[in-house]
């Protein structure tokens, strides 16, 4: 048993801090004001070899493990969510299901350009009625001369208004509930592609979140992923189980950047005339804080590995989520409690932590479904 | 023992939640949180209607009521929205200072235009982020012939760019701790506004006092008293504090109730799940211990008969479960309860404000300890 990266990794850590250390957090303050994206990060990344960490070098990605992508997204995540949030989805949900089950021609058509940060890739599965409950979706694909006709609305999109290209997930049978669903590759220049609106949020402010509507979108049938109507949703579980624990992370991240901040403002704070670092109250909150971080990382760790070593069961994906996750809530809260009125301050970063932290606990399967899903991994 | 409210104050809180349901428009509610404007017309509809000061008495704008009635307009308004709400219940802070210590001339000059909205009033005690924190402060008044001449800097000072006038904590080199009005227009008071996080339709900000020269007319009370007005004004402060985490209890608990009955997932409301069930039980739960704790320490504000260990164990506990509901509530909408349309998403920000105000859970532990460790010191 190895509870530490190895050298090669952890060299890979150093670099990866250093680029987003550069290149990200100059940007952070400006597009968390905006509340927009800055797509020039794309070609930087991508140049950098920082997107789609998983994608094989035949399509011109670094080809590298489930560890080493946790590792960048550790990192980014420590600097921006929101801005690690359309990065993920780049690397993830969006071009994940083409690599397992796109054609040759689509790989080369979607991931090379991805990988080099020259087109923006989105993920579209969540409609209005349709969250935690993916097959009950409405949106449908009819067949429709040589392709597919698409009709329905999507919503929560990351990416959504900055996308090239969204993997949408359709009913092609909509009398097979969960069953008969499918994705398909759209473009952002299809007819019928429209973004209705850019969504407000309580954080992630940087990353772009949209409602999108699909109104008679004709897409050819080569775009569609894989051979056969039907199995969608089954198509998605690799990805979902990497996605799971990509939120490990993402919560780890976060974790630690509150950490962090708290931490030095402990040590240069003096309350009611004593330093705030000689409170024991205090000290047992960076206690904890400490021992909830350190728990945090090697459960996710561990569950890289195991997805590494093709061990991961989705139980395994969905506690590490689920304890990430909910974890990450008391360091943020603890983080901004301590610091009382400066912490509500929005040029200062500890209230973004909290507001960015809440949000592990809802994508990508909420706390209740994660609840769920290690219920039934456990035979009930 | 009674734990009924009278009919009097049923009538104050029916009135209280029906001119917010009347007038507390959500789309107005998000558009003032979003642009940190305080709700004006809104402010003077309510002052007309006499929600303000009814605790004053009547030959000052008031209407003899107590503290009490206050709270339950406070838990109404917060109830229908946070940020309104807390926004209105901040109009007249530190009010209570001029209440028991002021001279009848402060009072008149003072409470009877807080109770018609034409002035608001703000605090200008602490100097660092933590508002209780007095060990530091370093503004001070120089006694002139006829007047004081202030000078320092206050920090996270709430109203700072929309009161008129700030009862002001400062250090006389031989009067020692005083406090004084300072008007706003006066020359040499800066304010520097401070964006944040939740709470957004009150102003906050940073107050500079550079050679104010106030009136010695405007001191409140008596020499060397400054340090017990504080005292007094943060009971006063943490009591309405607390009704504006009891109103924000119930109101995130009213919607995730609302939205749990219509969202449907899976063929079958939320409501109906059982782990959602639980929830909106914990909530439920919450909303009686946050309401009966305020109540009790509400009434003995009134009666006078203030336990100092009971407050701070109101607000630790009250404050905890702000937290907790809000936090659940969210999480009930799922991905739409991050989203700012909807109306759930600013009480998760406005609860931290209200938190901060309310202490850390070290500070009323701290409190709580002291009081029954060392009760007589």
């Amino acid at each position: 048993m190895f509870f530490e990266l190895n050298e090669q990794q952890k060299e890979f850590q150093k670099r990866v801090r250093k680029t987003y250390e550069r290149e990200v957090s100059p940007l952070v303050e400006e597009y968390e004001r905006k509340e927009a994206f800055p797509v020039q990060l794309y070609p930087i990344l991508g140049a950098e070899h920082l997107l789609c960490l998983r994608c094989p070098k035949e399509y011109g990605g670094p080809g590298l493990d489930k560890i080493s992508e946790c590792i960048t997204v550790e990192e980014l995540n420590r600097i921006c969510v929101g801005i690690g949030a359309s990065i993920m989805v780049q690397g993830g949900l969006a071009t994940d299901p083409i690599l397992h089950f796109g054609s040759e021609e689509l790989k080369q058509k979607y991931l090379s350009p991805a990988v080099r940060g020259e087109k923006i890739g989105a993920f579209a599965l969540t409609e209005p009625d349709a969250g935690s409950d993916a097959s009950g979706i409405r949106t449908t694909a009819v067949r429709q001369g040589k392709g597919y006709r698409l009709n329905g609305p999507k919503t929560f999109i990351t990416n959504g208004t900055i996308c090239d290209f969204v993997t949408v997930a359709a009913y092609t049978n909509p009398t097979k509930r969960g069953t008969g669903i499918n994705l398909f590759v759209v473009e952002r220049r299809d007819p019928g592609f429209s973004v209705i609106k850019k969504l407000k949020k309580l954080g992630n402010h940087s990353s772009d979140t949209a409602e999108l509507a699909f109104d008679d979108c004709d897409v050819p049938k080569e775009r569609m992923l894989g051979e056969q109507e039907g199995g969608g949703l089954t198509q998605l579980e690799g990805t979902l189980k990497s996605g799971r624990l990509t939120y490990g992370a993402r919560s780890t991240g976060v974790g630690q950047a509150a950490f962090e901040a708290t931490l030095s403002y402990v040590k240069r704070t003096r309350r009611h005339g004593q330093p705030l670092a000689r409170s024991q109250a205090i000290r047992f909150v960076m206690a904890e804080m400490a021992m909830s971080l350190e728990t945090m990382r090697y459960m996710t760790y561990r569950g890289a590995w195991l997805f590494d070593q093709g061990l991961a069961t989705m139980k395994d994906a969905s506690v590490v989520k689920l304890f990430c996750s909910e974890s990450v809530q008391s360091v943020v809260q603890k983080a901004m409690t301590i610091q009382k009125n400066a912490g509500l301050k929005m040029d200062n970063p500890v209230q973004r932590f909290l507001r960015d932290g809440r949000l592990s606990k809802i994508p990508e399967g909420t706390s209740e479904i994660q609840h769920l899903v290690i219920a039934s991994g456990l035979g009930l | 023992m009674d734990f009924e409210l009278s009919d009097e104050q049923k009538d104050v809180q029916k009135a209280a939640k029906e001119f917010a349901q009347g007038e507390f428009d959500p789309d107005l509610a998000l558009e003032l949180d979003q642009s940190g404007k305080f709700p004006e017309a809104i402010w003077k509809k309510a002052a007309k209607l006499g929600f303000f000061g009814m605790h004053y008495p009547e030959e000052f704008g008031g209407q003899g009521l107590g503290l009490f009635e206050n709270l339950l307009v406070i838990e109404a308004f917060c109830r229908v929205d946070s940020g309104i709400g807390s926004a209105l219940s901040t109009v007249d802070l530190g009010s209570e200072v001029i209440l028991k210590f002021g001279s009848n001339k402060q009072k008149k000059q003072l409470l009877i235009p807080l109770s018609r909205g034409e002035r608001r009033l703000g605090i200008a005690f602490a100097e660092s982020e933590d508002s209780r924190d007095l060990t530091s402060i370093s503004t001070i008044a120089e006694k002139r012939m006829d007047e004081y001449s202030v000078h320092g800097k206050k920090s996270f000072v709430l109203n700072a760019s929309s009161a008129d006038s700030f009862i002001t904590l400062c250090k006389e080199p031989i009067e020692g701790w005083i406090t004084l009005i300072v008007e706003r227009e006066q020359e040499g008071v800066e304010d520097y506004p401070i964006q944040k996080m939740g709470l957004r339709m009150i102003s906050s900000g940073d107050l500079l006092f550079k050679e104010v020269l106030v009136p010695l007319g405007n001191r409140i009370g008596q020499e060397g008293e400054g340090m017990a007005h504080v005292h007094h004004c943060h009971q006063a402060m943490g009591l309405k504090s607390t009704a504006q985490a009891l109103g924000t209890i119930q109101g995130a608990f009213d919607r995730a109730m609302q939205y749990a009955k219509q969202r449907e997932q899976f063929g079958r409301k939320l409501s109906q799940f059982q782990v959602i069930r639980h929830k909106l039980a914990d909530m439920a739960v919450s909303v009686e211990v946050a309401r009966w704790l305020t109540y009790k320490a509400g009434a003995a504000y009134d009666q006078e008969r203030i336990d100092s260990g009971f407050l701070p164990i109101t607000q630790l506990e009250v404050g905890r479960r702000l937290i907790t509901v809000v936090d659940e509530a969210l999480q009930i909408f799922g991905g739409y309860g991050y989203i700012a349309e909807q109306a759930i998403e600013h009480y998760f920000r406005d609860a931290w404000a209200i938190g901060v105000e309310l202490g850390t859970e070290e500070e009323q532990k701290d409190l709580i300890a002291e009081n029954m460790l060392e009760p007589f010191q």
